[in-house]
């Protein structure tokens, strides 16, 4: 066992320790065993959305900006997708895709992985905000029915999110998706 | 010169082996103090590496210990899974469930109301608090850019109608940057 031995061997008392290592071991086991129970392992995350609220009047932003190009999702019914190119309210392209989901998992969720290939290719050709050093980024519109579960919303914006580009940020760059994804209010 | 005086530098040539001891004539005397010649069957754990092992394990768990519980995440709430996902934030959390609206634990609202008008409004009473939220966060911050930021918990089940109308309240209650909590799905 373990012990401090510091020589001499006197007649007096001894100076020779030894160090309880069994309660030690235990006092460990039970700060091991508090530790895991109280451990929480969080696998959880957060997809974005944004608000597009006006922020405040900058001095030197133009009184008409340019309309740029946006892609808007619209959930049709529970057979199709349409995706549609608007600049402001002229449209510019509009592709119809099937609805086919894949199960993924054993909770319920489902992947649209022809929708996000679809947009993938969409925003290959026509996405306007490309350069890492370009802070803006494309919008898509989404437009739901009322009564689609949420679940359904959240794997149709996982499919817009799925294209992702370079964004530079004070020296540092990163993988961000193409798309800053808002909902359409109808 | 005689052989008696070269006796002394004679060596006797013996067979090697134990010598202390064995001219105790008594035989279980003998295998008693001589340890039996057998292997011992005591053993030593080697306790300090065991105390090291166990230091590492501490030091990790209370590295990744949080004392605040981390997210709480209402139990009746089911959440969507998904791929393309960014890390948590610490934010206001605003949970839906079947029935009614919560931020941070308080009710703030009901779904049924917004199911039952079958049309997009804001929830007045979430807009209070977000709203309230929103001002003592600025008391608190003085000379601080506000971030906005609201993570929505939404069950799986919920209807879009009611997603939305919180959305836009939160938006109007001064968070545009609304994020869902879901869970991590593997790429596939």
């Amino acid at each position: 066992m373990a012990g401090i031995d510091v020589g001499g061997h006197g007649g007096k008392r001894s100076t020779n320790h030894e160090i309880p290592l069994i309660p030690f071991i235990d006092f460990l086991l039970c700060l091991v065993a508090f530790l895991l129970v109280t451990a929480v392992w969080s696998q959880m995350a957060r997809i974005n959305a944004d608000a597009r609220v006006p922020g405040p009047p900058q001095p030197d932003e133009p009184k008409d900006p340019p309309k740029e190009k946006q892609l808007h999702v619209e959930m049709k019914g529970d057979t199709k997708f349409q995706l549609v190119w608007k600049e402001g309210n002229t449209v510019v392209n509009t592709i119809d895709l099937d609805r086919k989901s894949v199960p993924v998992g054993n909770q319920g969720d489902y992947r649209f992985p022809d929708l996000a290939k679809k947009i993938t290719d969409e925003w290959t050709a026509n996405g306007t905000h490309r350069a890492a050093s370009d802070l803006k980024l494309d919008q898509a519109v989404l437009h739901t029915d009322n009564s689609t579960p949420f679940s359904d919303v959240i794997a149709v914006i996982d499919a817009i999110y799925t294209p992702k580009r370079e964004f530079s940020l004070g020296g540092k760059t990163d993988k961000v998706a193409a798309f800053n994804v808002t909902f359409a209010v109808n | 010169m005689s052989e008696k005086a070269l006796s002394r530098f004679v060596q006797p040539v013996a067979v090697p082996g134990r010598r202390l001891l064995h001219h105790i004539p008594l035989k279980f005397v003998r295998k008693k103090v001589a340890g039996g010649g057998g292997r011992s069957v005591n053993s030593e754990i080697p306790l300090i590496p065991f105390i090291d092992f166990l230091l590492c394990i501490v030091l990790f768990l209370l590295a990744s210990f949080s004392a605040s519980g981390e997210l709480p995440i209402d139990k009746t709430i089911k959440l969507p899974n998904a791929e393309n996902v960014i890390d948590m934030t610490d934010a206001p959390m605003c949970a839906i469930t079947g029935t009614q609206i919560l931020v941070d634990g308080s009710p703030a609202g009901s779904t049924r109301v917004i199911e039952e008008a079958n049309r997009l409004q804001r929830v007045e009473e979430l807009f209070n608090i977000l709203k309230n939220k929103r001002e003592l966060w600025k008391q608190l911050n003085p000379g601080k850019d506000f971030p906005g930021v609201i993570v929505l918990q939404v069950d799986r089940k919920v209807q879009a109608l009611v997603v939305k109308s919180v959305f836009q309240t939160a938006a109007f209650a001064g968070y545009p940057n609304v994020s869902f909590m879901v869970g991590r799905l593997g790429k596939q």
